[in-house]
């Protein structure tokens, strides 16, 4: 079922793109790249739901009402929920606008993921699966293998650089940079300490790096090229919106925002 | 907050752990097994370990390594050499070469190549007191008996999964880059490089003056020696296996689950018997049987005009080529609750054979 559905259609287009490139040196890497503009690209609308769900919840945070119920019924959770519930109503507010798309879109990672390393087969177990996985419309004696070479990497091996006689992997520092940068810019500016969605936002950004980065550091560089590739995209998409919190990048520079919020 | 910071926390490893499962390292993680007997020993490569199984009873003799290692997995057939040696190489996150005593199942030495970094998934062929080994990198490295590099590696391009195979005076080995590549032996350049139009994962078979290979382009190919080459058969589906030259005649399966006889003096088909499903392995010839394993897990003995002598279900699916050794005939089963099955010629079950946790 997740095979129909997700993987096999995944591949699929992922090969033809590498077919219509043509399936030479460094192509399946241009592929995955295109690939994932059209992820995003499909996505663009569950994208722009998010940073408008975000925005909204933000905005909220900053709300002198939103502010005095939680001062109110600090110690009373179930009337601060029903108040929470009252105002989210009144003013058309669905607290899950931002993270439902984000679930939407987590099938989509993991099968964008699996159709990549399905289609980079590297055994002939492997090779059996994608052979079966190919649609028939697909110049399959043609595109199979893939050239796995894009750059200086193999796509279907982690990367490093030798440097002085160290592996320095300069793919998993980009994917960790660059999902920072992402993650700090859609980050929500708050003048309220006890902002939760601020302060979920903050470890966010702090945790997500590592973990892709550790993605990178130990998998397939083909899904490292879908991570900065998509990294990039929410970078200009979120900048595109003239909504991005350049000064978070800076040390401080979330703080510096909420005094100068305060001030106001 | 704290609540919170343990629940994202632990979505974060859910995802971790759900991207892990999907495996997407290259490290190889899974692939059916590799088979190789003498007249005592069957040897099964299978994950983690190498294991020797007495032929006469199905019991584990010996195991390599003796606990598994993690940087190490073993799919390619074994190769046993006439001065006693085992050798095969690693397909896991490292990928030394190993020669092993048959006996002990000892190591004698292992090789680790600077260049290599491909796993090993072919077989190597032993000419001349030289081992030629492809590897999945691309080269062909070239080893004396003593696991050291007898000259500089072959490179060949595309990943190499089969191997070679030799008139004693050319090497020729397929390629997944869809060639086929024509090495002299005596000075070890490859010279010429025939495009067989699909990938090609498997041996070919040495004919007068040339030899046959079979692709993913769906034809078996006749290359010969000075390179001229000709499609003598096409089929519907790819052809995974090698064919078997027995004479005048060329045995071979495709994935569509069809056996071909081809009278190459003709070049008209003989005959061809339809199974129910894919044939990925190779076939084997002992005596007047002709024998099928298919990847639905069965064992099927036809005679030499292609009729079914009998038919087992072994269990499992089965990928790798079946073996004879004396009187039996070995077949490991990939997913089956065995590793190993012994058939004699009658198609009765002799044993199996269940590694121990």
């Amino acid at each position: 079922m997740w095979d129909t559905i997700i993987i096999n259609p995944m591949t699929n287009l992922l090969l033809w793109i590498y077919d219509v490139l043509g399936h030479g040196p460094h192509m399946f890497g241009l592929a995955i790249i295109l690939f994932t503009i059209l992820i995003k690209v499909i996505t663009w609308p569950l994208n722009a739901s998010q940073v408008k769900g975000a925005q909204a919840m933000q905005e909220l945070q900053n709300d002198k009402e939103w502010q005095e119920i939680q001062k109110k019924y600090a110690k009373d959770k179930e009337k601060l929920a029903q108040e929470q519930m009252r105002i989210y109503k009144e003013r058309g507010i669905n607290p899950f606008a931002s993270c439902l798309p984000t679930l939407i879109q987590f099938p989509i990672i993991i099968g964008l993921y699996q159709s990549i390393t399905r289609a980079l087969s590297i055994t002939p177990f492997d090779m059996l699966k994608l052979a079966r996985t190919i649609y028939p419309f697909q110049n399959v004696e043609g595109i199979i293998p893939l050239n796995s070479k894009f750059l200086w990497m193999d796509l279907g091996r982690p990367e490093s650089i030798q440097i002085l006689g160290f592996a320095l992997p300069t793919l998993a520092i980009i994917v960790a940079l660059t999902t920072y940068v992402q993650s700090k810019l859609t980050m929500p500016t708050s003048s309220n300490p006890n902002d939760q969605s601020a302060q979920m936002s903050g470890m966010m950004s702090i945790y997500m790096p590592l973990l892709l980065g550790w993605f990178a550091l130990n998998f397939a560089s083909g899904i490292s090229i879908y991570f900065i590739t998509s990294n990039a995209l929410g970078i200009v998409q979120y900048a595109a919106t003239g909504r991005a919190n350049w000064r978070n990048l800076l040390p401080g520079g979330n703080k510096n925002k909420i005094s100068t919020t305060k001030k106001k | 907050m704290k609540t919170k910071r343990l629940i994202l926390i632990s979505l974060l490893a859910l995802g971790a752990l759900l991207l892990s499962a999907c495996s997407g390292s290259r490290a190889i993680s899974n692939n059916w097994h590799g088979l190789a007997a003498d007249a005592e020993h069957a040897y099964v490569s299978s994950g983690s370990f190498v294991y020797a199984v007495d032929l006469t009873n199905g019991k584990e003799v010996w195991r390599f390594p003796a606990e598994a290692n993690s940087k190490l997995l073993f799919y390619a057939n074994p190769v046993l050499t006439a001065d006693g040696q085992l050798l095969i190489g690693s397909a896991g996150t490292t990928h030394p070469f190993f020669s092993l005593n048959p006996a002990t199942g000892k190591e004698n030495w292992s090789e680790s190549f600077t260049k290599g970094k491909g796993a090993w998934l072919a077989s190597p062929l032993i000419v001349n007191d030289t081992i030629y080994a492809p590897n999945t990198d691309g080269f062909m490295y070239v080893l004396d008996m003593n696991g050291k590099e007898a000259s500089d590696p072959i490179e060949l391009g595309g990943a190499l999964w089969s191997a070679p195979a030799t008139d004693g005076s050319l090497l020729y080995v397929t390629s997944l880059d869809h060639n086929l590549h024509i090495i002299d032996l005596a000075n070890g350049v490859s010279d010429q490089s025939i495009d067989l139009g699909g990938a090609a994962p498997s041996s070919p078979v040495i004919g007068k003056n040339g030899v046959y290979a079979g692709s993913f382009a769906s034809t078996i190919e006749f290359v010969q020696s000075n390179g001229n080459h000709d499609v003598v058969a096409t089929t519907n589906n790819w052809i995974w296996g090698s064919p078997i030259l027995d004479g005048d005649t060329l045995f071979y399966a495709d994935l569509n689950g069809k056996v071909f006889s081809l009278d190459i003096a003709s070049g008209n088909q003989n005959w061809e018997a339809v199974q129910s499903d894919a044939i990925v392995a190779s076939l084997l010839l002992v005596g007047d049987q002709l024998y099928v394993a298919t990847e639905a897990g069965n064992l099927i003995a036809l005679d030499r005009d292609g009729k079914t002598v009998w038919e087992k279900p072994v269990g499992g699916k089965i990928y790798s080529t079946p073996v004879a050794s004396g009187d039996l005939i070995l077949v490991a089963p990939y997913q089956a609750e065995f590793s190993l099955a012994a058939y004699d010629a009658q198609g009765k079950q002799a044993w199996t054979f269940i590694p121990e946790k």
